[in-house]
């Protein structure tokens, strides 16, 4: 009888250790925030990710500003699957070394236009210097209105030698044109010939 | 209450900008002591030398004297642990403070929300700055890509007109970007 009790404990105990090592690892508590329905659903797609080696804090992060903004289930389950499908595609084109930060903006210049070839050769470009700059700056111009062509070729122009500050100052002056009237395409065109030659425009 | 500060205040101003009667013979007297001050000689080298060699008596307690042998201690160890250990390098990866500053004079209350704080409406919630509709928050980030977008009185999206909007928006509301960069971008 007692022999049997102690098994029961036991196996309570290890009922409960592989429930609680399976929440600690598959469920983010933050997830609590979502409706019973639509949680089910978001944390198997973050279990998925996470199996599939992905960052997972964006896609409940995405799942979250769903919640906060009222979105409905099915909306923000889209939202966080075509994520997850947009960070597994900027890992293919990144290399499997690229940190969370790097496929999260690549997942986003993607989702801008970019062609997973752009993501290579910027990864190729930057060598050993991170490559989350220069997808972000390369997103950031297609969202002001730079066509993703002409985006692509001046980040690249720019990705082999200049620094993450350089980037972003080239995406400053870039809005600042667009800001006083230029078109979008001639401002990033005429400022990354400017940062090529090192001359200011305007300026023999 | 405010109003009587400022009549009080309002006051005291007026009263300071009165202005003050100075009798013209004022320089020429303040100039005349000045000149009458007994000249003192410019120090000298010797001069130096024998105040900075001239024989003191000071008195020290058994308390004074530990603390000045324990400030001096740590003042050796702490020079040999300088010269010891090269100081760190900057830290790359830490987190920036980032201030965020939206105008909305009709706003009642403006609260900052994003990745960085879970789209937690009631984290961050902005502090006006002046009467006139400033709002700012500053937050910490670590290198990396951030969505946000305010939320204006609990019910009303608003995308940060000075950074660039969001290129993916699922939800059908406005939102702004930020990157942030190593070294300090």
């Amino acid at each position: 009888m007692r022999h049997a009790i102690n098994c029961g404990v036991l196996a309570l105990l290890s009922g409960g250790l592989l429930v609680a090592r399976a929440t600690a690892q598959g469920t983010d508590p933050r997830l609590e925030r979502l409706d019973q329905a639509t949680r089910p659903v978001v944390v198997a797609l973050v279990d998925s990710a996470r199996a599939a080696g992905l960052p997972v804090n964006p896609l409940v992060e995405r799942a979250l500003e769903g919640a906060t903004k009222g979105a409905p289930g099915e909306v923000i389950a889209g939202a966080v699957r075509r994520l997850a499908s947009d960070l597994g595609r900027a890992r293919a084109a990144l290399g499997s070394g690229a940190s969370a930060a790097e496929l999260y903006a690549g997942a986003s210049a993607l989702r801008a236009g970019a062609s997973p070839d752009v993501l290579s050769r910027l990864r190729r470009a930057r060598g050993h210097q991170s490559v989350t700059m220069a997808l972000a700056v390369l997103t950031d111009l297609v969202a002001r209105g730079v066509p993703v062509d002409t985006a692509a070729t001046v980040v690249l122009a720019l990705a082999a030698t200049a620094r993450d500050d350089e980037l972003l100052e080239f995406r400053r002056a870039v809005e600042r044109d667009i800001a006083i009237g230029a078109p979008p395409a001639a401002a990033a065109s005429i400022r990354v010939n400017a940062a090529i030659r090192g001359v200011r425009p305007g300026r023999p | 209450m405010f109003d009587q500060s400022d009549d009080a205040v309002e006051r005291v101003v007026r009263h300071l900008r009165r202005p003050v009667p100075i009798d013209p013979a004022l320089d020429q007297r303040v100039m005349q002591e000045i000149a009458e001050l007994p000249t003192r000689p410019a120090a000298s080298p010797r001069g130096v030398w024998s105040w900075l060699t001239a024989r003191r008596q000071l008195t020290l307690t058994p308390q004074g004297a530990l603390s000045m042998a324990a400030g001096l201690a740590a003042a050796i160890v702490g020079l040999w642990r300088m010269s010891a250990t090269p100081s760190p390098a900057p830290a790359e990866s830490g987190p920036r403070g980032f201030q965020f500053v939206l105008v909305e004079p009709g706003a009642a209350n403006v609260s900052l929300v994003g990745d960085f704080n879970d789209w937690d409406a009631t984290r961050t919630p902005m502090r006006r700055t002046s009467g006139d509709g400033l709002w700012t928050a500053i937050v910490a980030l670590e290198p990396g890509r951030y969505r946000y977008a305010y939320l204006i009185d609990g019910r009303r999206w608003l995308a940060d007109p000075t950074a660039p909007a969001v290129g993916d928006d699922d939800y059908g509301t406005p939102g702004s970007v930020v990157t942030v960069g190593r070294r300090g971008l």
